[in-house]
């Protein structure tokens, strides 16, 4: 099974062979337009028995097809000594002398070169069937297995140690040493460093540094990654990033203790910002438009917030939409009006919580962040339908869901009145469902479709959560520790330099501050 | 060929002249990475290459040992989804 295919393939390479081949490719394998699968569907059948099925293959030297599970392939073969027949389905080329398929460099290039075209011709037509409108339709360029250039071979022979991910390594894990109450600093770098796409974007380099100075955050973040994998069980000291961060962030500079989610924000920003070299280039242009940013951030993080507000006279919608890092929603118990709704109602069945004696679920919270609300008298906005200042209603939902949704539920209430923590129980699931809360949703509501049965092949808006930061003590002194998942379902709590295993019920009994989850299933855009 | 076996080559032709055949397949192909069965599947092929020996194995040694337990491990979701796929699109071609 030598890549140089075996001697009886150099029979057939005479003549106009290629030519031959390759019609024999577009024809009878990859049929790439309506004509040739017209005529693949009509003569593709085997020349004995007539059935389309076992395997069926063509004989190279000959018109003649059969099936291969049969043997009659083989029959035709021995009669004719014909000794080379290819597989229809796959394309691959059968020696009857060696009684194995053969991998010939040359035929496999043209065999690799029709398939692409066929694949290219094929993503071109038009999809008539509404049925299809789900599924991603706009796949140019065939997906093909990652194949070492010289220089990678080079430098895997060079480098010949070797990292094994088993189910249970603990590669990724490492604690933070605090620097003086930066706390809460360690648990949000503990979240990003296992956010799944942007570790994949650091481990594969993607960053390309365009700032002169040494004071890049994202290459800071790099670096950060760089060590998180290494292996190494020691602590990291990330003295590095917090001058970073002192420098950028001058709010958040000093050594007191400082909000976790006003980190989260102004890391995001700043990550954000000093990512303009790795926004994708279109035609060449660069994108230095701040609403059309194509950075990592933006296509983790960015998610879009609609906000309708109606006029209560002539019912005409105003529309905006605003993008979002995070969604910040108000508990029980703040001095803001929280409506308590009722239990198990639209949204709660779902998403499983549980619902011990009226404790507030996460579902609830956005339910009550998307539920329409009056605007008083007091706040009258002018309408663009009746030109005058009326009364309405303003609802926010979801318009485009983030990669990555943070959640930040407002424990810390710095109203006039008073600066206090409101440490209410507000359970959160393992795995949530947008549905309800998205704009679509609410469009088909008013249009009075109820949406009863939750759409199983419909998974673009299933998420799974995978870090949760707490804070423990009272306002004034605090604590900041994380939880986050490794390989799917073990978790870890994170305190500073201190690492341990928990238990899926730890997390989810816990007060919970910022919620991280993260959708189930990508799609292309 | 019996009643059977014509309705089958009949609908076939169908799904390779509309090309639907190439679309439901990359759709199961999708569906199997997806679920893990392309992972399952190549570790097994990997354990009766070691059995048998690089040098001496040959694709219908893999074919034969690797088809039964190909075709017990695909779940039944796929399955069902395949199916409602396939019934949609006869739904659309009912001059069969």
């Amino acid at each position: 099974m030598s890549p140089a295919g075996c001697s009886h393939v150099n029979g057939y390479k005479v003549d106009n062979w290629k030519q031959n081949l390759r019609v024999i490719y577009q024809c009878f394998v990859w049929s790439g337009t309506a004509e040739t699968r017209r005529r693949k569907a009509k003569s593709c059948i085997c020349h004995m028995c007539g059935a389309h099925l076992n395997r069926l293959h063509s004989c190279l030297y000959c018109v003649f097809f059969g099936c291969f599970t049969k043997k009659h392939i083989h029959e035709h073969a021995k009669n004719k000594r014909h000794n080379l027949a290819i597989d229809l389905l796959y394309g691959g080329i059968y020696c009857f002398v060696c009684q194995d398929y053969v991998y010939d460099k040359d035929m496999e290039q043209i065999a690799k070169e029709e398939q692409r075209k066929a694949w290219k011709l094929q993503a071109f037509e038009t999809r008539p069937s509404r049925l299809y409108s789900l599924e991603s339709t706009g796949i140019g360029e065939k997906y093909t297995t990652w194949e070492p250039t010289k220089r990678e071979l080079e430098l895997l022979r060079h480098n010949p140690k070797r990292r094994k991910i088993t189910t249970n390594c603990t590669i990724g894990l490492r604690g933070l040493i605090n620097l003086g109450n930066t706390c809460f600093m360690n648990c949000i770098v503990q979240a990003l460093t296992h956010t799944p796409l942007l570790r994949d974007f650091f481990l594969s380099d993607r960053h390309k540094c365009e700032m002169q100075s040494n004071s890049c955050l994202v290459c800071e973040m790099s670096q950060l990654f760089q060590e998180f994998y290494s292996g190494h069980r020691s602590p990291h000291i990330p003295f590095r990033l917090l001058h970073l961060v002192w420098t950028h962030a001058r709010h958040l500079a000093g050594y007191e203790q400082q909000d976790a989610h006003e980190f989260l924000i102004a890391a995001l920003d700043v990550l954000h910002r000093h990512c303009k070299g790795d926004t994708i280039h279109d035609n060449g242009k660069k994108a230095n438009n701040p609403n059309h940013c194509n950075c990592i951030i933006d296509q983790i993080f960015t998610g879009g917030l609609q906000s309708d507000v109606t006029c209560q006279v002539c019912h005409g919608v105003s529309t905006t939409i605003d993008p979002f890092w995070d969604i910040s929603l108000d508990l029980p118990g703040s001095s803001t009006p929280f409506w308590p709704l009722s239990p198990g109602g639209d949204g709660s069945t779902v998403n499983g919580e549980s619902h011990l004696s009226g404790s507030t679920t996460l579902t609830d919270c956005l339910r009550r962040f998307t539920r329409p609300e009056h605007l008083g008298s007091s706040a009258k906005i002018k309408c663009g339908g009746c030109h005058s200042y009326q009364e309405s209603t303003k609802q926010l939902t979801m318009k485009k869901l983030p990669i990555v949704a943070c959640f930040h539920l407002k424990r810390f209430e710095h109203s006039a009145k008073l600066r206090r923590k409101i440490t209410t129980y507000v359970s959160f699931p393992l795995e949530l469902d947008m549905t309800p809360f998205m704009a679509s949703s609410k469009e088909s509501r008013m249009n009075g479709q109820y949406q009863q049965t939750v759409d199983v092949l419909n998974n673009d808006n299933k998420y799974s959560l995978f870090a949760v930061v707490n804070h423990q003590g009272t306002l004034e002194s605090g604590h900041y520790t994380s939880f986050i998942r490794q390989h799917k379902d073990q978790w870890f709590k994170c305190d500073d330099a201190i690492i341990t295993k928990a238990s899926i019920k730890d997390v989810l009994d816990s007060e919970g501050y910022l919620l991280f989850y993260h959708k189930q299933f990508l799609e292309y855009e | 060929m019996s009643k059977d076996s014509q309705m089958r080559a009949a609908i076939n032709q169908k799904l390779i002249e509309t090309g639907e055949r190439e679309r439901l397949k990359e759709l199961l192909r999708a569906k199997l990475v997806e679920c893990g069965w392309k992972d399952q599947l190549k570790a097994h092929c990997k354990d009766v290459i070691k059995e048998k020996g690089l040098e001496h194995v040959t694709v219908e040694d893999l074919v034969t040992e690797v088809t039964p337990k190909g075709r017990a491990l695909v779940p039944d979701s796929v399955k069902k989804e395949l199916l409602h796929r396939i019934r949609a699109f006869l739904a659309q071609h009912a001059t069969l």
